[in-house]
């Protein structure tokens, strides 16, 4: 109350040291964050290559090429499909890991832990070089492996088959990132006290009836976070599918990001980067997911409230 | 010593008329100036043990001046050339990245004149032809010079164990090598069919995206489709993946192969480095692939296989490779920013010496553009001898840059799907119709050339979609490109 | 619980299977890779791949670089994130709340095409070519998720202990340093870990900062570099991947105790 009633500059005296403490994240963040987010939004009216600096404005042209490019779209589809599949099954499966290693009595849970955690500290580029090997120079082992069971009848090229090049690449995402989830979750349910299962367990509530009633419940919060931060890193997908199938065959499996890469790097070294028109796809994107993360808020919001005034 | 000798007597001949101050230090003193340390980029991944032997004698020759070579894989190249010259921190001598097209880059001040080498006595150890305006020189100015032979940029590698295991062999036991279309699907038939799953009649490695265009370079320019993948069509002017029923023709077989079990099962996720790697070791028994492979080849001990060029429909091609002087007379160049001039051009002569293309030849790498380098008696690796010789069915073809240098200021945008994608697209089943994809594709990039004129003509270009017709052409004869 | 252990264990084994398949491969030779298949266990142990990688591939000097610049990152991160975060969560001030939104409007806007910008930033900056411009980039990378991990770690803590604090004569500073900060070890923990991983880890940035001096390459874009400049020798490639993934799960195992409660310690708040 006492801080209302001073002057905004006696107020921002006050909290000097407030700013010279968030200072060095805010000038990181303005420096190398926000600046340069802004500045390649200039890039996004002009043809331009990468080289010199940009000359040829085409004003929204890059944009129209954007919205009329059907690979654009295709790019968008896998990566919906991607996160459509990656992120319930990967929440769920992370979930269930969680609550059997949560057990008190269960021995070696931080060596289980740790096993299942592995993949993800380690990167991208090494694993997916890794299983990229694994698939391409040993398919044919798998393949007579499944041929000798009947399961199929003929070769499969994994990873460049477009049937089961996006799966592939679904499996091994949820693989890589599970980890992250996991401890989520790990760390969410340490911190539902003791005493509440204690005391349902006194009012004769079994497992289940416990597990619904309190341990969802208290892991909601800790839930939304969980779920945004595994939305916000699947529609972010980009390294594996680069090293994995390079978004091929035939764009089989081109997420938006590797999209973006081969505009502004060029795919083969042989065509030209087109910078602008990346740009383009980077801040279309972007808006498209701003607009849906808008409405999921609004939709859950409404959802709550509705709840609410039951 | 002997090294350091040979190398003076070269500088001394070659620079005789115009010494530049330095160089003529370099070469008259008895004790070479020290070189100074410069850095050099490439992309000569397969060909890097030849770059470093060649540093290493420069640097004996030089009394231990340094290079610092930094070889980056082909697909970042241009992006990383693009942005150390961003940064002003070119390397001092460079292979020339295929991105921005060359007249870019001199325009963009990113090279250096090189005045002070590239005199008439210099240049004409080269040859007739190599040093036009359009190709390496600009405005007067030369700025790179030629470093390969004209030699055909792919072949149709045989695998002679499984050839032999198949019985595709001659009365006398050699191996029976695929003349035709139809010789090829036999082998691979006979192949496939005796091993019993072991091994394929063909393979590729197309997870980099360009392996199966391959495939259509060499059988289609065989049956006189006389573009291949790389130019236009310029009898006509066009390009004619639809027009010429040759694509459509040679994508049914390729698609029937497939379907026949004739291909190696994992060959669209491979890379190609990897599916050389399952040719020699007899996973399958042909490939197309350049001679680069060769040196690989060699030091895996993978030496039993021969090559064959230009599978076509009939047994003579209809047509081959070409070369026009304009397009392959360029390798290295100075970056306009270079601390240590003399020392990069003293380096840059070098790698353009008669002698370090000896070593390349020798090496088996490819062929020199200096003729006397090429002579296939002197070649004991039979497949590179091969090679060689396939070499002397290619022809100087048509260059429109050539005819009308103005032609140099129309740029072409890249389409997407191109015929990479187009092929990979067709044989995973994901287009279903070759002739409409064909007929797509060939729009798209017929559209995107005359676009690419008219965006020329309205910068004050004086060129016309004419000055790609070359009318009097005939794709089985040298052609001499008249001057306009 | 028997049952549980059995699962664990399969699905364990499974789940490292791609681990244990590069570090057997890694000391298999060369002919031996390819006749091994997916059989993880080599026949006999060849040492001298690891020799080799570290000599002959220079994985010994990008070792070094990798290591300097994820220390670099890690302190520049914690401080930044850690000072930012107290203030955010305990210290309130005017503009506050626009910090709050730049923060969160950075989680989702599209981060684009930024590496030109950033290149022209650090060169104008006289920086390029140097491990500290990785060092700073990748900071910059890690600091968003980090100030709201230290954020909610904060608000979590009992506000009477800081209060406690100022009555008995504590400043500002001294509140930090000396009691908010070393009670927020397990997040410490947690952040330094996060940002380890991805900067040990991260490609891209290593990659273009370093083009002019290949000696300063870092682990990542040593591994690729030796996939383009050499005809690759697999084996050599898998000693090479070992070397870059075990100290960084030798520092996960090492920090995990502290990682769970400092993750739980952020949630609560």
């Amino acid at each position: 109350m006492n801080v209302r009633r001073q002057s905004l500059p006696g107020r921002i005296w006050a909290a000097r040291w407030s700013y010279v403490y968030a200072l060095p994240m805010m000038v990181l963040l303005v420096g190398f964050i926000i600046y340069p987010i802004g500045a390649s939004l200039g890039y996004t009216f002009y043809r331009w290559n990468g080289i010199g600096d940009p000359s040829q404005y085409v004003g929204l042209d890059n944009f129209r090429r954007i919205m009329d490019d059907s690979i654009f779209w295709g790019a968008v589809r896998h990566t919906f499909v991607y996160v459509a599949v990656v992120v319930p099954v990967q929440l769920l499966l992370a979930l269930a890991l969680a609550l059997v290693l949560n057990q008190k009595r269960l021995r070696f849970a931080s060596l289980y832990r740790t096993i299942f955690f592995l993949p993800v500290v380690t990167s991208a580029a090494v694993v997916g070089v890794v299983i990229q090997l694994l698939f391409s120079s040993f398919g044919d082992v798998i393949n007579n492996i499944l041929l000798d069971l009947h399961l199929i009848n003929g070769y499969i090229d994994w990873l460049g088959d477009p049937r089961f090049a996006m799966a592939i690449i679904i499996v091994v995402g949820i693989w890589h990132t599970l980890g992250y989830n996991l401890i989520y979750f790990l760390a969410g349910l340490q911190t539902i006290p003791e005493d509440l299962y204690e005391a349902a367990k006194i009012d004769g509530a079994g497992r289940i009836a416990s597990f619904r009633y309190i341990t969802i419940p208290m892991l909601r919060s800790v839930g939304v976070v969980i779920l945004l931060l595994a939305l916000v890193g699947s529609f972010q997908i980009f390294d594996m599918v680069q090293i994995l199938t390079n978004g091929g065959p035939y764009f089989a499996t081109e997420v938006v990001n590797t999209y973006i890469y081969h505009l502004a790097f060029g795919r083969t070294g042989e065509v030209e980067p087109d910078v602008g028109l990346a740009s383009a796809a980077s801040f279309f994107y972007g808006l498209l997911l701003i607009t849906l993360s808008v409405v999921q808020v609004v939709v859950l919001r409404t959802l709550v409230r509705r709840r609410a005034a039951r | 010593m002997h090294r350091r000798t040979l190398m003076k007597a070269a500088v001394a001949a070659a620079f005789a008329p115009t010494l530049g101050s330095a160089l003529a230090a370099c070469g008259s003193d008895d004790k070479p100036t020290a070189a100074k340390e410069i850095t050099s980029w490439d992309w000569l991944v397969s060909q890097a043990a030849w770059m470093d032997q060649e540093i290493k004698l420069f640097q004996q020759a030089h009394g231990g001046g340094t290079i610092k070579k930094a070889t980056q894989a082909s697909d970042k190249y241009p992006d990383l050339i693009s942005l150390a010259v961003r940064s002003d921190t070119a390397p001092d001598v460079f292979q020339l990245p295929r991105t921005p097209a060359i007249e870019e880059q001199v325009k963009s001040g990113w090279l250096l004149p090189l005045d002070k080498l590239a005199t008439d006595a210099w240049k004409s150890r080269f040859g007739p032809g190599w040093f036009e305006a359009g190709g390496n020189t600009f405005d007067g100015k030369t700025y790179s010079a030629p470093f390969n032979g004209a030699g055909s940029n792919l072949q149709l590698y045989c695998h002679h164990g499984l050839f032999k295991e198949a019985g595709l062999t001659n009365s006398d036991g050699s191996v029976k090598l695929p003349k035709t279309w139809d010789d090829v699907t036999r082998a691979a038939e006979a192949i496939t069919g005796k091993s019993a799953g072991k091994a394929f009649g063909l393979g590729f490695g197309n997870s980099g995206n360009a392996a199966l265009a391959w495939w259509i370079e060499i059988f289609c320019r065989g049956a006189g489709a006389v573009g291949g993948t790389n130019t236009i069509d310029y009898r006509v002017g066009k390009w004619t993946y639809a027009s010429d029923r040759n694509y459509a023709d040679f994508l049914t077989l390729l698609l029937d192969w497939k379907n026949r079990g004739f291909f190696f099962p994992t060959s669209m996720s491979v890379s190609d480095e990897q599916a050389r790697a399952f040719f020699a070791q007899g996973k399958f028994g042909m490939i197309v692939n350049g001679v680069w492979s060769q040196a690989a080849w060699k030091e895996a001990k993978f030496t039993d296989y021969s090559l064959v060029t230009l599978p076509s429909p009939t047994s003579t091609p209809k047509g081959t490779f070409y070369y026009g002087q304009a397009s392959s007379a360029r390798m290295f160049g100075i970056s306009a920013k270079t601390k240590e001039p003399d020392t990069a051009l003293a380096w840059l002569d070098w790698l353009y010496s008669k002698e370090a293309g000896r070593r390349w030849v020798k090496a088996g790498l490819g062929l020199s553009v200096y003729p006397e380098n090429n002579d296939p008696s002197g070649i004991e690796f039979a497949p590179f001898a091969q090679y060689v010789e396939t070499s002397k069915t290619n022809l100087p073809g048509p260059d429109p840059k050539l005819r009308n240098p103005e032609m140099a200021k129309v740029k072409v945008q890249a389409v997407k799907p191109d015929v990479n994608d187009v092929a990979a697209g067709l044989f995973t089943g994901q287009l279903k119709n070759v002739a409409a994809a064909l007929s797509d594709l060939e729009g798209r990039l017929n559209k995107a050339q005359d676009d690419a004129i008219a965006a020329a003509v309205a910068a004050g270009a004086k060129v016309s979609a004419a000055d790609n017709v070359f009318a009097d052409w005939d794709p089985v004869k040298p052609y001499q490109t008249k001057k306009s | 619980m028997v049952m549980t252990h059995i699962a664990l264990v399969v699905s364990g084994i499974a789940w490292m299977y791609p681990f244990l398949w590069t570090l057997g491969s890694s000391l298999k030779d060369t002919d031996e890779f390819f006749a091994r298949g997916l059989n993880p266990m080599p026949q006999q142990l060849m040492w001298s791949n690891y020799q080799q990688a570290w000599e002959q591939a220079s994985f010994g000097t990008y070792f070094v670089n990798t290591l300097l610049i994820t220390l670099g990152t890690c302190v520049f991160t914690l401080l930044a994130t850690a000072m930012a975060g107290y203030v955010l969560a305990r210290a309130p001030f005017p503009g506050r709340g626009v910090c709050l939104f730049l923060i969160s409007a950075t989680l989702f806007l599209p981060h684009g095409y930024t590496i030109i910008p950033i290149f022209d930033l650090m060169e104008k900056l006289g920086l390029l070519n140097s491990l500290f411009s990785i060092i700073i980039v990748q900071a910059a990378g890690g600091i968003v998720f980090g100030t709201f991990l230290f954020m909610g770690y904060f608000q979590a803590i009992d506000r009477e202990l800081e209060d406690a604090a100022r009555v008995d004569g504590a400043s500002f500073h001294q509140t930090f340093w000396r009691i908010m900060l070393p009670l927020s070890g397990p997040m410490v923990a947690t952040v330094g870990l996060f940002t380890a991983i991805s900067a040990w880890n991260s490609y891209f940035i290593p990659l273009v900062f370093t083009l002019a001096r290949p000696e300063l390459r870092t682990l990542s874009v040593g591994m690729y570099a030796f996939i383009g400049e050499n005809t690759t020798n697999w084996t050599l490639l898998c000693a090479g991947s070992i070397i870059t993934l075990v100290p960084i799960i030798a520092l996960f195992v090492m920090l995990q105790r502290f990682f769970v409660n400092g993750l739980a310690g952020a949630v609560k708040g």
